[in-house]
């Protein structure tokens, strides 16, 4: 291979250093919840220290059963899953994973749920002496759960009532992750940041709809279900843009249809100082572990580091519309 | 263990519109995979479809470092391995799953081997381990119509079934019935050790209640919309009696039926 490689932590170059407000991480590639198991998964595929980061399953109070099938379908450039966050609980997270995940040296981030405020703060209360966390995202965006998810995202207020009681369970770096369906992105990304989050992480999917043309029932049986893959891309980097223009100071992680080396350059572009790698990941296993090196090899070549490319995209000033709505 | 090997088209045999077999050359994936296990097969460069694909493996010849799946076009997924051309490369996320329990079966008495359709498609590997086991099998193949059976002569020679009964409801080939019902006549009349089988629900609901009724012990390949394979995306459960959803790729493909809530299947897309 011609290109220099990073074999362990401690010889990754500075070069792919990020910095989200009090979040440090070696690289600006981590895989997105949901996508991603509890990691443990994909060590077959993928040396998960490489990994800037990996968000877990989102977790819950108790185990959660998920919805009744059909739960996925394909869909043009990506899919619909209405999964309804089926994960083992917080406490076997915590238990069986969690250790397996440290010895593995894994990045972890422990993505986070629940029906009422309550939940989410016994579950971040639970999780905030365990060893080997290194942030929360609070999911306030899942579509496909009856109570909690995106109620709490779409609404501003609700969504500060509960990053307000969430900053308070915990000392470690919060990421709130937002809403595409959210009637007004940036009014919930300041109402998030305003409430004490550290770093935004968006898009969790878009509410989509599929149908079979023969018998005309929904072909999920939760009915609808979110939209993910190369599909939202288009939106999802809209959507960085421009909250990062709204709130040029509030680190993002940008998250929709990634997949290869320029749609993490784009994301950056736009204004995130790190990515979520996600659907892609059922396709393939491999391609987190593949994009931290192709991303090293890039910016190796070219003599600039990750930093320097976050947020170039605004130089040029407004994009036409990106500004609209906010 | 589970990789993403890169396979190139061999050989294909088409046995009828719509109905083929592609032969892969995957030499690691040969000598590694077990009868019932499967492959999540990407076509690089396609859109469409974007998720990779599930096919059970049909036949691995270790030998040759070839791996085989029988296929039926039913949507993209299976129209673009269709339209493939030979030396094409493919990735094969493999072998994936469970396998069929064959190390305990003894040489005394005979398995039956129950198929619908294309759900043939997993046991040409498993009848040749069988015969490699000195267990004897009958083989139960069952379909619509004669045409939906194009790929039987796959099923004969050396190592092939000791007897074969083929069914089709429009009786254009074998007895004019449900395969299961033909199934259920020879199980009365002989002892089956154990009972493998692959095909659509209907069928495995019929079965179940049958191989429950004369307490035959019975493994199902089971078959749901797989998005990754590996049991992260949790797209493939099945209603389970012991636990509420039994993840397809990782608990199964191959499962109990008495382990499945079948009042609990409900309408599938």
């Amino acid at each position: 291979m011609g290109t220099p490689r990073s074999s362990s932590v401690t010889m990754t170059p500075p070069t792919l250093e990020v910095q989200l407000g009090p979040l440090r991480l070696k690289n600006p590639i981590l895989t997105a919840s949901g996508t991603f198991g509890y990691g443990l998964e994909f060590a077959d595929f993928v040396n998960l220290s490489t990994l800037g980061g990996l968000c877990t399953k989102g977790l819950s109070l108790r185990p959660h059963a998920g919805n009744v099938p059909p739960r996925i379908c394909e869909t043009p450039a990506g899919m619909l899953n209405a999964i309804g966050l089926q994960n083992v609980g917080v406490e076997t997270f915590v238990e069986e994973k969690l250790p397996r995940l440290r010895a593995l040296g894994a990045t972890t981030i422990a993505n986070v749920w629940g029906d009422t405020e309550e939940d989410y703060v016994t579950v971040v209360a639970a999780l905030e002496d365990a060893e080997g966390i290194a942030a929360i995202e609070l999911n306030i965006s899942s579509p496909n759960v009856e109570k909690g998810g995106m109620l709490f995202g779409n609404s501003p207020p609700a969504t500060a009532s509960l990053v307000t009681r969430v900053r308070r369970a915990t000392r470690r770096p919060l990421i709130v992750k937002l809403s595409p369906n959210a009637p007004d992105l940036v009014e919930s990304a300041r109402a998030a940041r305003d409430s004490g989050a550290d770093v935004l992480s968006l898009i969790n999917t878009l509410v989509g709809l599929a149908i079979d043309a023969e018998t005309a029932r929904p072909r999920l049986s939760f009915g609808t279900g979110g939209l993910s893959g190369p599909a939202i891309k288009p939106i999802a980097l809209r959507m960085v843009y421009q909250v990062a223009r709204a709130l040029p100071k509030v680190p993002l992680m940008g998250i929709g249809g990634i997949s290869n080396l320029d749609d993490i350059l784009e994301f950056l572009a736009a204004g995130a100082s790190a990515v979520q790698v996600g659907t892609a990941n059922f396709k393939e296993p491999g391609v987190s572990g593949r994009l931290v090196e192709e991303l090293e090899a890039h910016c190796l070549s070219r003599g600039v580091t990750v930093a320097s490319l976050v947020g170039r995209a605004h130089r040029f000033g407004d994009a036409r519309d990106a500004g609209a709505e906010g | 263990m589970k990789s993403d090997h890169r396979a190139i088209l061999e050989h294909r045999e088409c046995f009828s519109p719509g109905l083929f077999s592609i032969t892969f050359k995957a030499p690691e994936l040969a000598a590694e995979v077990e009868p019932g296990q499967f492959a999540m097969l990407e076509i690089p460069e396609r859109v469409r479809p974007y998720l990779r694909r599930a096919y059970s493996v049909a036949d691995a010849d270790p030998g040759r470092g070839t791996v085989e799946f029988l296929v039926k076009t039913v949507g993209p997924g299976t129209g673009a391995l269709e339209e493939l051309t030979d030396r094409s490369p493919v990735r094969l996320l493999a072998p994936l799953g469970n396998r069929f329990s064959i190390g305990d079966l003894t040489s005394d008495g005979a398995v039956a081997i129950v198929a619908g359709g294309i759900g043939a498609a997993p046991f040409p590997l498993l009848l040749r381990r069988l015969s490699a086991a000195k267990v004897e099998s009958d083989l139960f193949l069952g379909a619509r119509r004669a045409l939906d059976l194009g790929f039987r002569n796959r099923f004969s020679g050396a190592a092939g079934a000791r007897k074969t009964y083929l069914a089709t409801e429009d009786g254009s080939l074998g007895e004019k019935a449900f395969v299961t019902e033909v199934f259920r006549e020879a199980a009365r009349k002989k002892r089956y050790q154990r009972v493998f089988a692959c095909g659509p629900m209907p069928m495995f609901a019929a079965l179940a209640a049958i191989v429950q009724e004369l307490r035959i012990a019975a493994e199902f390949s089971t078959e749901a919309a797989m998005g990754c394979g590996f049991g992260v995306c949790l797209g493939c459960v099945i209603p389970g009696v012991q636990k509420p959803f039994i993840v397809s790729c990782t608990d199964g493909p191959i499962l109990p039926p008495e382990k499945i809530a079948w009042a609990r299947l409900g309408p599938r897309a």
